[in-house]
């Protein structure tokens, strides 16, 4: 499991092996402050830093 | 900085013609103090009420509760950059109603767990810090179709303007006693006491800001890093709650109980006050990296302090704020401790924390969790619709979080988790 | 009242570590430390048995040794159930432990133990029990007993403990509201001062430690791999078709993502109080990244995106109920045949 997170500190604390920084407590995986494509860009950019995490061992 | 609160005790309130203080007691002409109100043209009417302590009455839901002031004139400005204009709070002469509560109702809200309300008899009300305080109540209400955050800036803007209406009964007459609160800052030099400060948030962005949401100086807190206050600026004016208010009212920014002990316990010679971080919990990681970081370093470089105090605003998330600024101030030299708020929904002190950092392990821990008081119907509610005047009036039970201040996160609670 | 005590082999005065090996062995008096226990507890109190067992032969047939202890203290007809104390002796707390859980459990007497902080026993217990802190010096042992003794005493009465540093006990982790006379400012004041000053504070809270958790192996080839969304953060289908509340749910649901290739907001609803939700209301994808997945999916990146997504409400949840709800949605993944899973959090 990676698990995406704004809050990152809680899920360190709890013991959350794998870890993935996200944007915001109001909106984990986007930016409403991006456009469309700009945001959907970091969303798959966040996504494929949680699938890397799930390919590696910790 | 030195402010000089001229306190007016305040024995009893009434509505009646021409609003005057005469002799302890407070006369509120609902006319006039209606016309102020209604310059907003956004509200369409407004309900005033005075609700006395010990008499059965039911309040709610509370959008805020404030002190009744008004700065002496020529000496600084009403809630600078919200009210009145920009000016620095904290200085000069500041009239004090004490003993009365402006008390506004959210008339949008529907009761519910989150919501506030008052009673004003019985056992409920002596375990409210304003279940002893003469109330002016007044409910705006809107012009239909009016955009929620409009209708609570409007709120916002009509709390303001009412405290200082009734405040101003006191401009001119003869103070009862005066409370002078002055400090020079972090220049202060103490041998052998500890200098001790104050990070304190003031909102939590995991609700987000609107843009006409006013908080420190007029501004909403939106992309705000941690700024230094004097603690006389919370106590002047400077510092509001948010539109989402959470075991917070303004009252206790008027009277903030931390500023207030630091300051008592400077006065005794026992610490050294050297000042004040106002700050807000982020939403997004990157500002709280930022806000705890800086928050932190202006306690160290800024005010030199060797402790700090350090609240949160809101429920769950902005503990993280706390704990992580916590942390910091500890690798930095400086001594903490934290008032956390009880999110245990099951009583266990293994769900309480959303931190964990063996420095920062002196705790001040708020309960309110299980403690409800039994209470009788009653006739008179001041409410914002039907709906909520009859389900407040056929209450049964309060419990402790529903009720203004009793569970409070500003240093005014003495309800306490007790861990066994 | 009547008592019956339990002590390891070396209390019990059978021999050290060479006899840690003994089965247990009942005898119908107090022994050892039980004649002190006797004594401080007083008003005639009597230990009808005693049972005394070896500290391996407990840690390895911890099942059978609870039974028989079990039906010897009902058997006995006693009023208390006391073990120990233990001080920092490792499997002795452990077995004290399970066996005052299991009598209390099973008969709903009084039971009390005592161990030093440090035994393991501790952590297992300490939410169920009251465990005399009794540090590690068996000197100690008379001034332990005294205070087993009227932990003993005051639950037989039916009347409650006081604060754990008053009773001496180790603090349980229940927590209880109290109006008190110092307010939170008052409170915090001195707590900052005598930090400051390096004189004692006691905190009001002890924070609690986690167990690490272990790590599963890496999914190495994703591209044959069925991967799951899950989110704490309370996304539902427009209607809450399972009535998932907006504070610390004790239910997940599961819902079908099979045909769609990204979420729409008039589709869902948000039930979480903690956070603003008005974002993900306008696109969950923000929540529940289902259209970069199912890209990824058509890419080759991604074997095969899970067809349901699974979601909770994580706001104020105690502490085992979200144990729980995990569990079950690791089973029901597990079962289901996904291999990894992204887990999103607000």
């Amino acid at each position: 499991m990676a698990q995406v997170t704004a809050v990152t500190p809680v899920a360190k604390m709890v013991g959350s092996n794998r870890v993935i920084q996200g944007k915001g407590i109001v909106y984990p995986l986007g930016d409403a402050e991006l456009d469309a494509e700009e945001e959907k860009d970091l969303r798959r950019s966040i996504v494929r830093q949680a699938l890397e995490a799930l390919k590696t061992e910790v | 900085m030195k402010l000089t609160l001229a306190i007016h005790e305040v024995s009893d309130a009434k509505l009646g013609s021409g609003t005057t203080l005469d002799g302890g007691v407070l006369t509120v002409d609902a006319d006039e103090l209606r016309e102020a109100i209604l310059e907003d043209r956004r509200i369409e009417s407004v309900d005033i009420e005075v609700a006395n302590p010990g008499q059965p009455c039911r309040i709610g839901v509370v959008f805020d509760i404030l002190e009744p002031r008004a700065k002496e004139p020529g000496t600084g400005s009403d809630f600078p950059g919200l009210l009145g204009p920009m000016a620095m709070a904290g200085q000069g002469t500041t009239h004090v109603l004490r003993g009365t509560a402006l008390t506004v109702v959210d008339a949008q809200q529907e009761p519910g767990i989150a919501s506030k309300m008052m009673e004003m008899h019985g056992e409920a009300a002596v375990n409210s810090p304003y279940g002893n305080l003469h109330h002016v109540v007044v409910v705006p209400h809107m012009i239909p179709g009016t955009p929620r955050h409009v209708e609570l800036n409007a709120l916002r803007l009509a709390s303001a303007r009412a405290t200082v209406f009734l405040g101003s009964a006191g401009v001119g007459q003869e103070a009862d006693s005066t409370e002078e609160f002055e400090l020079d800052g972090p220049s202060t030099n103490r041998e052998d006491v500890p200098r001790i400060a104050y990070i304190g948030q003031i909102h939590g962005h995991q609700m987000v800001v609107e843009e006409d949401e006013r908080i420190l100086y007029g501004s909403n807190t939106e992309g705000m890093v941690p700024v230094t206050l004097h603690p006389n600026e919370w106590m002047d004016g400077a510092v509001v709650c948010s539109y989402w208010v959470m075991r917070v009212e303004t009252y206790f920014y008027q009277n903030h109980p931390i500023i207030r002990e630091l300051y008592r316990r400077h006065e005794v010679g026992e610490i050294n006050f050297v000042g004040t971080v106002a700050t807000v919990a982020a939403s997004l990681e990157a500002d709280r990296n930022r806000n705890c970081l800086l928050a932190a370093h202006q306690a160290k470089w800024n005010l030199n302090a060797d402790g700090v105090v350090l609240t949160k605003y809101g429920g769950g998330a902005p503990h993280v704020d706390m704990g992580e600024t916590a942390r910091i101030c500890e690798a930095l030299g400086m001594k903490t401790v934290v008032q956390v708020s009880d999110s245990s929904g099951d009583r266990r002190a293994e769900s309480a924390m959303l931190f964990n950092y063996p420095e920062v392990d002196a705790i001040v821990y708020g309960g309110g969790g299980d403690i409800a008081w039994d209470v009788e119907p009653v006739e008179r509610v001041i409410a914002g619709s039907p709906a909520v005047a009859q389900a407040l009036a056929q209450m049964t039970q309060i419990p402790a979080q529903a009720l203004c201040g009793v569970t409070n996160q500003q240093g005014a609670s003495v309800v306490r988790a007790v861990v066994y | 009242m009547k008592v019956v005590h339990y002590l390891n082999q070396f209390f019990g005065g059978l021999g050290a570590e060479e006899q840690a090996g003994i089965g247990p062995e009942i005898r119908g008096e107090a022994v050892g430390p039980g004649r002190l226990l006797e004594q401080v507890l007083g008003d005639g109190s009597t230990v009808v048995k005693t049972i005394i067992c070896g500290d391996n032969y407990a840690a390895e047939n911890l099942e059978s040794v609870m039974e028989t202890v079990v039906n010897e203290v009902r058997d006995s007809g006693a009023e208390l159930f006391v073990a120990g104390p233990c001080f920092v002796a490792g499997r002795y707390g452990v077995a004290a432990g399970a066996l005052c859980a299991a009598v209390q459990a099973e008969l709903g007497i009084p039971v009390v133990t005592g161990m030093g902080v440090e035994n393991p026993g501790v952590d297992l217990y300490r939410q169920e029990l009251y465990i005399v802190d009794s540090g590690e010096n068996v000197a100690e042992m008379r001034d332990v007993l005294t205070k087993m003794a009227a932990i003993a005493k005051v639950t037989a009465s039916g009347e409650d403990v006081g604060r754990p540093a008053e009773w001496g006990y180790i603090p349980r982790g229940i927590m209880k509201d109290e109006i008190v006379e110092e307010s939170a400012a008052v409170r915090l004041a001195n707590m900052i001062v005598a930090k400051t000053q390096g004189q004692p504070y006691e905190t009001e809270l002890t924070q609690t430690g986690f167990e690490p958790i272990p790590a599963p192996p890496a999914v190495t080839d994703l591209s044959n791999a069925t991967v799951a969304i899950v989110t704490d953060g309370g996304l539902v289908p427009a209607g809450n078709p399972d009535n998932m509340p907006a504070i610390a749910s004790t239910i997940w649901g599961s819902y079908d993502i099979a045909t769609v290739d990204n979420l729409e907001g008039e589709d869902y609803e948000v039930y979480h109080r903690g956070y603003d939700n008005r974002h993900v209301l306008n696109d969950p994808d923000r929540l529940v990244p289902v259209d970069v997945l199912k890209e990824l999916e058509k890419a080759g990146e991604v074997g095969k995106v899970y067809e349901q997504f699974l979601s909770m409400t994580g706001l104020a949840n105690p502490l085992a109920n979200s144990r729980r709800i995990g569990q079950e949605i690791a089973e029901n993944l597990k079962s289901a045949g996904v291999d990894a899973v992204i887990l999103t959090s607000t």
